[in-house]
Formats: C-alpha cells, sequence, structure tokens
C-alpha cells in the first residue's frame, strides 16, 4: 500500500485524496453474491418502434389527418358500391343533375333543385315540380317582348325520378358522380401507392448500393441523375405518356422512370453518411456480410427519413396526375380520377359548379392529411428535427 | 473561381447536349407519320417534303443534319401549329405573355414569401405563427388548380370583380394587367407558402446560433442582427429556390394557362407535341433546358457568393 505510484483507477486517473485517506475499517469488500447497480431501473424498455409509435400518435394533428387518410381509402375501397348507380353507367337524359341528398333535401340544401328560365305558356309542364316562383321578368327579342318566368324546379320530379338520389350529381353523361368520385380516388390512390412502392424499391436497392460501396457505379448514377433533373419534367412527362400512350400503366412507367431517383439519392445520403460509423466497423469486424450490415445497422438510421419521405411523396403523385388530367393526359377516358373529375368539373364551373366541389373537396383533403402526416412521421421519427 | 465557373459551364454543356439527344431520339420514335396533312395530298408534295427534311434517311442521319442547322442557329419552321413560322419567332412571340404572367408572380411570391417567412420566425410559438403556419400548411396543401378554379367562380363570375379569362391584347395594358391578376394569384399562393415554410424553419434555427448572441452583445440592435447576420445565413437554402421561382414556375404555369385562356408558350408546347410538330417542340424544349442550365449555374453561384464557406469547400486545392 505504500507504493501508491502504480495504484490507479481502472481508467488510468490516479486515485483521489479520499480514497487515499480511507482508514482500513472504511474498507469493505464487495461479496461475490451481492448485486451490483447504480440505481435501478423503474420503467421498462421501450423499443424504437414503440418510441415512435408513442411520439407519434401524442400528435392529435397527426391522428386527425391518419384517419382522414384511412377514411378516404376505405370510401376509395368501397365507395363505389354504395351508390346503386355503377360508375360507368350513363343515362344522357339524367345529364348535369344537381345533388340531391335523403334527409338534407327538406333543410332546403341538395335537394336537387334547379333555377330555370322558361315562357310564361310552358308554365303548365313544370306544374307538378315547382318549389319556388321566382317572379317573372321581360324579354325583348326579334320576335316581340315575352314574358319570362323564372323557376326553381325539382329537376328530379321533373325528370320522372322522384324517387332517385344521386348524392353528389351527375356529369355530363349522366353518370352518377358519387360512383365516380370514389371509383377515381381508388385509381390514384392506387396509382400514388404503386409508384411511391416501386420508387422506395429501386430508389432503397441503388441508393443502398451508390451510399455503401460508392466507386463508379455511384459516379455513373450521380451524372445521370444531373442530366435528368435538368430535363424539364413536363415536356419529358408529356413525352414519354404519347410514347406509351396514356392510361393507368403507362402512368406508372412514367413517374416511375424518373421519381425513384429522389429516393435514391435520400438513401445514399443517409448510407452516406451512416457507413464510417464505429457501429458498422464493429459489425464487419465481426464478420457480417454487407447485406446484413446494411439491412441491420445502416438501414435503421434511414428507415424514418426514408418514409417520411414516402408519405410526402404520396399527394404529390395524385397533384400531378390531377395536373396531366387538366391537359388531356390522364388515365384513359371511361376510368375516373381524382385530377380527371377536376378537370371535367373546371370545364362545367360556370353552369354546374357542384360538379367540382367534391372533387376538389377530397384533393384538398388527401394532400393535407398526407402533408400533415408526413410532418407527424418526421417529428416522431426524429425529434430532434423539429423545430 | 473562374476554374470553378468554367468547369460548371463545361458540365451544363454536356448536359445539354445529352438531353438533346435523348429529347430528339424520343420525339423521333414516336408512332405516327409527321407529315398527314390530308389523304389527297399530292405524293410529288409528299415526296418533296420528305426529300426536304431527310424523313427517308436513318434517324442517326436526321440527327446529324438537324444538329448541324442548330450549330447555324436555324431552329427550323413549326410544321403544323404555326404553319411556316419560324420556331425561334414562335418561342418568341408566346415567351412574353408566360414570362410576364410568371414573373409578375414572382414579384409577388417574394416579398409576401419573405415578410410571412421572417414574422413567423421572430414570433415564434406566439398566436400568430400557429395561425400564419396553419394557412401555409393549406396553401402548400391545396393545388393551385382547384384554387384557380375557385377564384374564378367566386371572384369572376358571381361577384364579377375579374375578367374570367385572360384580355387577348398584345401588350401589357392595364386592361390586360387586370385580367393577369388572378392567374397570378392562382400561381404566387403556393410559392408564398412554400417560401414563407423553408424561411421560418431556417431563420428560428439560426436565430438560435451563438453568433446571434454575440451579435447583440456587440451593441447592434436586433434589427440589425437579424439583417445582417440571420438573414444571410438562413437564405443558403433558399438561394436556388428564389432562382428555381423563375424556372419552376415556368413549367407548373400550363394548367393556370389552360384554366384561364393565356396563349403561352406551354401551350404551344402541348399543341406542337399533340400535332407532332417536332422542330417546334424541339426547339421549345431546348429554351427551356437552357433557361434551367442556366439558373443551375446561377444558383451555384450564388450559393458561393451568399456563403462563401461553401466555395471555398467546392475548391480542393487553390
Amino acid at each position: 500500500m505504500t507504493d501508491n505510484r502504480t495504484i490507479c483507477l481502472e481508467n488510468g486517473d490516479p486515485l483521489g485524496e479520499d480514497l487515499l485517506s480511507m482508514t482500513p475499517e472504511q474498507l469493505k469488500l464487495v461479496e461475490r453474491e451481492e448485486k451490483i447497480t447504480d440505481v435501478e431501473f423503474k420503467t421498462e424498455a421501450v423499443s424504437y418502434g414503440k418510441d415512435v409509435w408513442r411520439r407519434f400518435v401524442r400528435s392529435k394533428v397527426t391522428i386527425v389527418s391518419l384517419v382522414i387518410i384511412l377514411l378516404i381509402i376505405l370510401m376509395g375501397i368501397i365507395g363505389p358500391y354504395l351508390s346503386p348507380h355503377d360508375y360507368l353507367e350513363q343515362n344522357l337524359a339524367l345529364k348535369n343533375m344537381p345533388p340531391r341528398v335523403q334527409g338534407l333535401e327538406k333543410l332546403g340544401i341538395l335537394d336537387g333543385s334547379q333555377v330555370i328560365e322558361i315562357q310564361e305558356g310552358e308554365l303548365e309542364n313544370y306544374a307538378d315540380c315547382i318549389i319556388e316562383n321566382l317572379g317573372t321578368f321581360e324579354v325583348k327579342s326579334a320576335f316581340g317582348t315575352g314574358t319570362m318566368v323564372r323557376l326553381k324546379i325539382n329537376l328530379y320530379e321533373y325528370n320522372g325520378i322522384g324517387d332517385e338520389y344521386f348524392w353528389f350529381g351527375t356529369d355530363a353523361l349522366g353518370r352518377d358522380l358519387f360512383s365516380r368520385l370514389w371509383q377515381g380516388t381508388r385509381v390514384s390512390l392506387l396509382l400514388a401507392f404503386s409508384v411511391v412502392m416501386i420508387n422506395l424499391t429501386i430508389g432503397l436497392i441503388v441508393g443502398a448500393i451508390c451510399g455503401y460501396y460508392g466507386g463508379w457505379v455511384d459516379m455513373l448514377i450521380q451524372r445521370l441523375m444531373d442530366v435528368v433533373w435538368n430535363i424539364p419534367s413536363l415536356p419529358l412527362t408529356i413525352l414519354l405518356i404519347m410514347l406509351f400512350g396514356s392510361g393507368i400503366l403507362p402512368l406508372v412507367l412514367v413517374f416511375c422512370l424518373t421519381g425513384w431517383m429522389g429516393t435514391a439519392n435520400g438513401v445514399r445520403m443517409q448510407f452516406y453518411r451512416y457507413k464510417n460509423r464505429e457501429y458498422v466497423l464493429a459489425s464487419r469486424t465481426m464478420g457480417s456480410s454487407d447485406a446484413r450490415t446494411m439491412a441491420r445497422h445502416i438501414l435503421p438510421n434511414a428507415v424514418g427519413t426514408i418514409i417520411t419521405q414516402c408519405a410526402l411523396s404520396v399527394p404529390n403523385v395524385v397533384f400531378q396526375e390531377a395536373g396531366l388530367s387538366y391537359l388531356g393526359l390522364g388515365v384513359q377516358a371511361p376510368n375516373p380520377s381524382i385530377g380527371m373529375l377536376l378537370s371535367d368539373g373546371q370545364k362545367a364551373l360556370l353552369d354546374y359548379p357542384f360538379m367540382i366541389v367534391a372533387p376538389g373537396v377530397v384533393i384538398v383533403l388527401l394532400m393535407l392529411a398526407f402533408n400533415l402526416m408526413g410532418n407527424g412521421l418526421r417529428d416522431a421519427f426524429n425529434p430532434t428535427l423539429r423545430e | 473561381m473562374l476554374k470553378y465557373i468554367l468547369q460548371r459551364i463545361v458540365a451544363a454543356f454536356f448536359t445539354f447536349l445529352v438531353i438533346v439527344v435523348v429529347v430528339f431520339f424520343v420525339l423521333h420514335s414516336m408512332p405516327g407519320d409527321i407529315i398527314d396533312f390530308s389523304p389527297k395530298l399530292d405524293p410529288n408534295v409528299r415526296q418533296m417534303i420528305i426529300n426536304k427534311y431527310h424523313l427517308d434517311d436513318p434517324l442517326i442521319v436526321q440527327f446529324g443534319y438537324t444538329m448541324s442547322d442548330y450549330l447555324h442557329f436555324d431552329f427550323g419552321y413549326s410544321l403544323k401549329v404555326r404553319p411556316g413560322v419560324p420556331v425561334f419567332q414562335v418561342v418568341l412571340e408566346r415567351l412574353p405573355v408566360t414570362i410576364q404572367l410568371n414573373y409578375l408572380a414572382a414579384l409577388v411570391i417574394l416579398p409576401f414569401g419573405l415578410f410571412f417567412g421572417i414574422t413567423m420566425a421572430i414570433k415564434k410559438n406566439t398566436v400568430y405563427d400557429h395561425v400564419a403556419s396553419s394557412i401555409v400548411i393549406l396553401l402548400i396543401s391545396v393545388p393551385s388548380f382547384v384554387l384557380a378554379a375557385l377564384m374564378q367562380y367566386f371572384l369572376a363570375y358571381k361577384l364579377e370583380w375579374f375578367p374570367l379569362i385572360l384580355s387577348a391584347e398584345d401588350h401589357l395594358t392595364w386592361t390586360k394587367f387586370y385580367s393577369m391578376i388572378l392567374p397570378i394569384l392562382a400561381l404566387s399562393f403556393g410559392g408564398i407558402a412554400s417560401i414563407a415554410r423553408t424561411l421560418r424553419a431556417e431563420l428560428a434555427e439560426v436565430l438560435t446560433m451563438d453568433f446571434m448572441l454575440l451579435a447583440k452583445a456587440k451593441g447592434f440592435t436586433y434589427r440589425q442582427a437579424i439583417t445582417r447576420h440571420a438573414l444571410r445565413n438562413s437564405c443558403v437554402p433558399l438561394a436556388s429556390t428564389f432562382l428555381y421561382l423563375f424556372l419552376g414556375v415556368l413549367s407548373s404555369s400550363l394548367v393556370i394557362e389552360q384554366i384561364f385562356g393565356v396563349p403561352g408558350l406551354s401551350k404551344t408546347l402541348l399543341a406542337s407535341i399533340n400535332g407532332k410538330d417536332h422542330w417546334l417542340t424541339m426547339g421549345i424544349v431546348i429554351f427551356y433546358v437552357f433557361i434551367g442550365l442556366f439558373m443551375a449555374i446561377l444558383a451555384d453561384l450564388s450559393y458561393g457568393i451568399v456563403d462563401p464557406r461553401i466555395r471555398m469547400g467546392g475548391k480542393k486545392n487553390d
């Protein structure tokens, strides 16, 4: 005990004054059976996934958006079957019918009414369907002056289908807009999800290879991305659609052709960042294969960013498809999509404004919900990023 | 610095070449005949057209001819959309209205985006910030064409405050400007929202940095500290956004142009692709690509100006 130069703590620090001046009575050896703990953990260990989930459900906005998304997806699945009218069933006699909903019609809204202007002499033709007479006015024409009547009529009674209900009205070909809206939602979402899935798969593989191995493959793909990103996307998209034809499958192809690069770039950055960490080196030293190292040690770090990116790119695809539909390049004709319904509604906007309301509301809800959920996901996966 | 600029220009030139090649071959491998004027077309005339445009030659030879024309700044003639008019002239004619629309939109976007971004960051976590943030999220989520339809119906049709579609005058007169207000608004809301959101996040982060405390300790007023130190730092990620604003709106405006009946460049592009007017399509795409690459170089350079550290990092030794 006299030669205290050689006695030091485990980490090399010399012993402190309090330890050196310790009297033999104070020294007590640790018994083998004794449990050595600093502080006992009172809470149970929480896994990463559970932790993320807890942070995710904490935000009310995120939960509301998740519910909205699930509702829209549910309606996309069962919606077309709820209405007695098929989404392809045309009836030119019943075109441009305003919306009419059971119950609500008694309140005077969504009652299938339309204001029309007729000559006074035709008044008896409309006798059984008048809701309200809005008065008369004079019109001067080449045939002399005539008296016109402005009537609010029940268009459903007028067409002799007083017991039918088109909840969202009908379009210019007499197709039920309710069925069409949810069928369109289904098509749009199907397109968006398949594009995101394909982009994710390709992007993950290519990004992982580029980020982990680097080298000439990485160089080549980086240069390719430089070129593709500088092509204005709109002319390229239009050209490709012209080349492949329009329809769901060609659209998926067009969106994926350049879309995977965004995902690949994101994944590459993440892999590049984490590949030189010590735990990755440790895993390799212990002899695990490259695939195992990537899957077990690097990917979990990147998974939050990737999932967030995916959630945010779903509404993007819906949005782009809608834009293309406006130009007549979207999904093929009898098959509706949200964008198609919007652009049809746009054409009839001034005469039948009700046509654009429902698809407009659905697309806004979709975009809003996915954006908010994406933000919620980002915060849940990476709380340090939260502002 | 000069070396860096030259490097960028050379890289951009090669990108340009690759894109021209890709677009040319995609365009010319589209199904259908370039000449489908009429079944009554005299076979001799048809043969003449084929000879003139070398349509009988292999694609690669046609590509050679086209490229040698381009090297002489001859972009050919429009075949169908504007028969007989040089492509260059078509672009020049269609450009003003597109540029007016987009740059006026950018003029709306910049001040409002900056204003809301800065005020939101300064008043972070106040009622103002929460309200403004919700509006920003809403504006990002509402597609511009839905917004355009809403405004067209309520402001133009119901209230009759604005004209429904763009006035057809050639020059920028008061009535034309008046009819441009709605499309400009439709174009700018999304831009304002995205700039405000990015700037808020960046600025809020910079405001917590040590050098802001130092600036305060040096005796700067709050305003001075924000304008001289905080804004400059938070503008780095926005530098490219500002520049791409002038380009990005250029392509996103197509739907808006369609809704408001604007006879702009993108409408001509769509018509030329639909009508297989290949020379016109090539001309317009080349124009877009040129502007895009130019903006990309400018964006790279602006990073260096806004943040000198990036310029040093870009070079390896000297």
